[in-house]
């Protein structure tokens, strides 16, 4: 029985991304979205690139409602917690919300693109850079 | 659902069975393969001086990045360590990475809009309102039939390919909602559907920047300008050539696309930047 399993999404498919990296061998899931496949009414090319990305990923597929599913899988294991990665997709937020009615959620940050954790202003690109540029070059911030 | 499968043709039939919706949408399957072996393969093979100098031509030096990093195959982060610890020369490689910067400057945006990148940000700076754009995509241009060779060879290699250069995205982009007055939404849906590295973010948002409800004035072009970025591959062969709905000096096309718009702005040529890795 494992206390977590780990929830892979879209937004993150590296097998070195955080949340298989911080619970090497534990139970990992993806679910395909089939509300979200019904809005978006996806392409087969885009089916295949993201299931070609699953198979080397230590992590049984299935498919339905996200959160049913997950819930389901963590039963199955015996989990309490549930580890990811982060998102930005208001999909991930509306889930986690969800998920945590019935179960820990972990959420792990990416390695994040700017070692800078103040304010940038995203009116547009042009003053996002501003300072942006200050920190993406330095090698000694680099992750 | 299956793990095992003989080979990618075992493995396509398995999902066109599983998906038929999405088998009827298109039933194409990209050359390009999924995973973290292919993300590092192309990984290898990115040249960012090269790419510095001729992202902007579709025969440039482009890395092709884009569907790894959509899905978080590789993060922005390591590709920026691998370009920026590479070299000394800073400059050779600020091209580079200031396009992985939209990416994060993008994805920023999206946590704090949420499923606001589908409205409109900003009022057109068209001289049109929003409700003077037609809501559907024309089928001609998701057919690629309107007799265009570039349009229609941008829509047959999104369809057939899952991606398209930046910059046949921008023009694609512009023929759509300043030619066909079609609102940005029935485009940013359609990239969606067929792009690899289709991101609600990265798309949607490009897609306002050229309708301009996400920035100061509307992109457009000309037949020279795709000619010239093209090689005029396109060009050569159109029956069109010439005569074209592009054909025309900057000024010529905007006071006949915006005639209502308050202030003529004086257009690029040269695109700002193309908004991703591609």
């Amino acid at each position: 029985m494992a206390n977590t399993i780990v929830w892979v999404h879209g937004d993150c498919l590296d097998p070195h991304g955080p949340a298989l990296a911080a619970h090497p061998g534990a139970p990992a899931i993806w679910v395909w979205d089939d509300a979200l496949l019904a809005e978006w009414r996806l392409s087969l090319k885009r089916i295949v690139f993201i299931y070609e990305s699953l198979l080397e990923l230590p992590v049984v597929i299935r498919r339905g409602d996200v959160a049913t599913q997950l819930r389901r899988f963590a039963d199955e294991q015996g989990a309490t917690t549930i580890a990811t990665a982060q998102s930005p997709s208001p999909r991930f937020a509306a889930l986690s919300r969800e998920l945590r009615h019935t179960h820990t959620v972990e959420v792990l940050p990416v390695a994040p693109f700017l070692a800078y954790q103040g304010t940038i202003d995203l009116k547009r690109f042009s003053r996002y850079w501003a300072t942006a540029e200050r920190y993406v070059f330095d090698k000694t911030a680099q992750s | 659902m299956r793990r095992e499968f003989a080979d990618r043709d075992d493995l396509i039939a398995y999902l066109r069975a599983e998906f038929p919706n999405a088998a009827a949408t298109d039933d194409n399957v990209a050359e390009t393969r999924g995973g973290r072996a292919a993300a590092e393969a192309r990984l290898r093979q990115i040249e960012p001086q090269r790419y510095g100098k001729s992202r902007n031509f579709l025969t440039g030096a482009v890395t092709k990045l884009s569907p790894y990093l959509r899905y978080g195959v590789l993060s922005l982060a390591e590709v920026r360590d691998l370009v920026v610890g590479a070299t000394r020369e800073i400059e050779s490689i600020a091209k580079l990475v200031q396009e992985l910067a939209w990416r994060d400057y993008w994805q920023r945006l999206y946590a704090q809009m949420g499923d606001g990148i589908w409205k409109d940000q900003e009022p057109y700076k068209t001289g049109f309102q929003a409700r003077q754009y037609a809501n559907d995509l024309p089928d001609d241009i998701r057919d690629g039939t309107t007799g265009m060779v570039c349009i229609d060879s941008f829509s047959n290699d999104m369809r057939t390919h899952g991606w398209l250069h930046n910059h046949a995205r921008m023009w694609l982009a512009a023929y759509l909602v300043h030619w066909r007055r079609v609102r940005w939404q029935a485009g940013a849906h359609w990239f969606l559907q067929h792009l690899l590295d289709g991101d609600p973010a990265s798309n949607n948002l490009s897609w306002q920047w050229v309708a301009s409800t996400f920035s100061h004035k509307p992109y457009f072009f000309n037949r020279e300008n795709l000619e010239k970025y093209t090689d005029g591959v396109y060009c050569r062969q159109c029956p069109l050539y010439g005569h074209c709905d592009l054909e025309g000096s900057y000024e010529a096309i905007e006071a006949d696309l915006f005639p209502n718009a308050q202030q003529r702005n004086t257009t690029e040529r040269v695109p700002r930047r193309a908004r991703r890795a591609n």
